[in-house]
């Protein structure tokens, strides 16, 4: 298998699996406990079918969208993830390239392990800088300093990281980073060479936003588990997010907005985006699905922020279900990360071509040409 | 696989299929005809989804609830559970000590192998004690005063074994009690010499709370079944649990019951609690699940009775959304059972702290401060 042979979201997972080191592809793949949220995000798509209409002219598709202000050429981007040098050498600078060249947004971790200053000389395309909330104020100074002076166009605060998640997968695994050669793992990594010979030659693996005021992550075996509840502030509020928009002066989202109470709070407080997810089930298993939930969220603050729904999407359609219940956007982490593992740049840029030919194949035959077509007139639910 | 493995209540029962003669094993494993009402038990949880509120400024939760008169480190105890030495050679005893250690309740079953008074000696922790009416009304009589003098704090009355259900894996594996060498069980028994020298060593296995009064269940090799059809009192109504409250005077539950109109009787016959409970799917197949039933009961009844949830409980977020259902605590049989067999004491105790982390860590990541904050608001049923 290689990456003419990926067509769809299971075939980049696969050749992701072959790839990788396996407490490295799990912890991409795994979720918490029992992966039930994990598994509803996208079968929740399924819920819904599609209604399109026939004979409307349909030859040129504009799948164009405006979200935080910019314009995208396509309506989903890339979710921040952190430590995507562990995923393939290149890592952010890979899924940056590749954004720019679709002109669609991309995310950089707080845990990011190329800079801000590096991803903004190399993407002059909409940028988004995730932001954790760290104990340490000087930490969280620091990045959001860098990332405006970086010309970041949009800060989204992570707030559904309060603590680490219960992810058995990497328990077992024993996935730590820069990933630790135990016995039990020794066998994957051996088994992946390739992996192993870039990982170790093509630069040192490091945590740029970090490294000046923490030990964590980059010399201490430390699981991304420990980092949520041993580093951020678990004393996080409102106000401190609050106090945080207004220092950054600009676009803001708050990632991980679940409930319609909270999605008012965050137009209360200035934030011009929230990002409905549960941080592809990764956090409270059991916890709502992020299409499950995109209605009454529209419903209620549609009209007053940009409302993008975050996980579970595989496909071309089930953006366009998403779309069609009001989000302005769609966007997702394994959407990309396991095409990364699977190629480096090439393999993100295949993804989005694949995902951009059925978003406009979908448009096509669901008789729309333009995303402000799509109305919650095209969907019907299944009781 | 050893203790320290052990996440989730797969990998307990996994480890107890290991240790366990396979006839007993597949006693705790499994219920009755297909097992369609045991496996249901579980997935009721998956069709509703908990909704988080973020930047809730959380700080450390409190677990603590009061239950039956006594304040509880948190909201999961031990359900009664029948010939524990079975599992374990310290039985009962590994129990309530795990029980006490986490400020929990343990529940003695009149079928336990420990006596009232032995358990009293080694544990000031909460105490139930599980009553069945038997046709010789003095061995209930005598149940209930021992447990009165030695200070037991909560009685309930088990009222969904009126006839034993139709377990049909015990009738394959010759399930009897104490166990009896078939054929076909030999080579089970042999192949874990461990369980049979201690199970050989051990005390004397024997039903010690009623031995004095009957012989049943100690002398003669004597299936479950037989002995529920032979010793339990067929014709019990509600006078005769009238009774049963009435002379312990105290709090007490019912611990079967499944219908809103039985929870109403309950009130009137004098009950502090009811368990909402099928008998771990081991009764009536094809009968409610606790979760899906809990709604309705708590809406009835909730103000006048402690609910408890039995049944179907796994994981931390299961006891949450039986939380905002309205339940006041949940119990679990099967679980601790399989934590026993696998490590007796120490097993109980290394599940009952994974259960306490989670539900810590999910009353976290659900932006709530104290288990009040569980209601209805932080749960949606699926259309």
């Amino acid at each position: 298998m290689n990456l003419k042979d990926c067509h769809n979201f299971s075939d980049f997972r696969k050749l992701a699996k072959k790839k990788l080191p396996s407490p490295i592809f799990h912890y991409i793949d795994g979720a918490a406990d029992d992966e039930i949220t994990y598994a509803r995000n996208t079968s929740a798509f399924d819920d819904v079918d599609l209604v399109p209409n026939v004979l409307r002219g349909v030859e040129e598709v504009d799948l164009s969208t405006t979200i935080f202000g910019k314009k995208l050429d396509l309506p989903f981007y890339l979710s921040p993830t952190a430590l995507q040098r562990l995923f393939h050498y290149d890592g952010e600078r890979a899924v940056g390239k590749a954004a720019k060249k679709f002109n669609t947004m991309f995310g950089v971790s707080a845990l990011a392990t190329v800079s801000v200053e590096e991803i903004s000389s190399m993407v002059d395309t909409p940028k988004m800088f995730q932001f954790y909330f760290h104990k340490d104020r000087g930490l969280n100074d620091s990045c959001l300093e860098r990332a405006k002076a970086a010309k970041f166009d949009v800060m989204a605060l992570t707030v559904d990281t309060i603590t680490g998640g219960n992810r058995e997968r990497d328990l077992r695994t024993g996935f730590t980073s820069p990933p630790k050669l135990t016995l039990a793992s020794l066998f994957s990594f051996a088994t992946k060479p390739m992996w192993g010979i870039n990982y170790l030659t093509k630069g040192k693996f490091e945590l740029p936003h970090l490294q000046d005021f923490v030990k964590e992550g980059t010399d201490v075996n430390s699981s991304i588990g420990n980092y949520f509840s041993t580093m951020l502030d678990q004393s996080m509020n409102w106000k401190d997010a609050e106090n945080l928009c207004s220092k950054w002066g600009g676009h803001f989202a708050l990632k991980g907005v679940m409930s319609v109470e909270d999605a008012k709070r965050a137009v209360d407080i200035g934030c011009t985006g929230i990002m409905v997810s549960n941080h592809g089930g990764r956090q409270l298993d059991g916890s709502r699905a992020p299409f499950d939930q995109l209605a009454e969220i529209v419903d209620a603050v549609g009209d007053k922020l940009d409302v993008i729904c975050e996980g579970g999407i595989h496909r071309g359609t089930h953006m366009l279900k998403a779309l069609s219940l009001g989000a302005k956007a769609c966007s997702g982490g394994r959407l990309y990360l396991y095409a990364l593992a699977a190629a480096g740049q090439a393999g993100v840029e295949r993804a989005l071509e694949k995902y951009r030919t059925e978003l406009e194949r979908d448009m096509k035959l669901m008789g729309c040409t333009k995303i402000s077509d799509l109305s919650r007139n095209n969907l019907r639910f299944r009781r | 696989m050893s203790l320290k493995n052990c996440y989730n209540f797969k990998d307990f029962r996994n480890l107890a299929k290991k240790k366990l003669p396979s006839p007993i094993f597949h006693y705790i494993d499994g219920g009755s005809d297909d097992e369609a009402t045991l496996r249901r038990n579980t997935e009721s949880f998956n069709e509703c989804d908990l909704v988080p509120n973020v930047l809730a400024n959380v700080g450390k939760p409190d677990l603590t609830t009061t239950l039956f008169g006594r304040k509880i480190d948190m909201p999961i105890f031990l359900s009664p559970a029948a010939m524990q030495r079975l599992y374990h050679v310290d039985g009962d005893k590994a129990s309530a000590r795990a029980a006490e250690k986490f400020g929990t309740f343990y529940s003695m079953s009149s079928m336990s192998n420990n006596s009232i008074e032995e358990i009293s000696n080694i544990s000031s922790g909460p105490k139930l004690f599980q009553l069945y009416v038997h046709k010789d009304k003095s061995i209930t009589d005598d149940l209930i005063d021992r447990s009165r003098r030695s200070g037991f704090d909560a009685m309930c009355l088990t009222v969904d074994t009126l006839v034993a259900g139709n377990r049909e894996k015990d009738h394959r594996t010759g399930f009897t009690t104490p166990p009896k060498l078939t054929l076909k069980s030999v080579m089970s028994f042999a192949m874990r010499p461990g369980w049979v020298f201690n199970y050989l060593t051990g005390k004397k296995f024997e039903l010690s709370n009623v031995k004095k009064k009957t012989d049943k269940g100690t002398n003669i090799a004597k299936s479950v079944i037989e002995y529920i059809n032979e010793q339990y009192d067929p014709l019990m109504g509600w006078k005769d649990a009238e009774y049963c409250a009435k002379k312990w005077n105290g709090p007490f539950a019912l611990k079967g019951v499944m219908s809103v109109e039985d929870a109403k009787k309950a009130i009137d016959i004098g009950c502090t609690a009811i368990m909402i409970s099928n008998h771990g799917g081991r009764q009536l197949d094809g009968s409610r699940s606790p979760f899906d039933q809990v709604k309705a009961i708590s809406d009835a009844v909730g103000d006048k009775l402690e609910i408890i949830l039995d049944g179907g409980v796994r994981r931390g977020t299961h006891v949450l959304k039986a939380l905002a259902s309205g339940a006041k605590a949940c119990s679990f049989g099967k679980m601790f059972l399989f934590s026993l067999a696998a490590g007796g004491q120490q097993g109980v105790e290394h599940l009952l702290k994974n259960m306490h982390d989670e539900i810590y860590r999910n009353m976290v990541l659900m932006g709530c401060k104290s288990l009040k904050e569980l209601n209805s608001s932080k749960l949606i049923y699926r259309k």
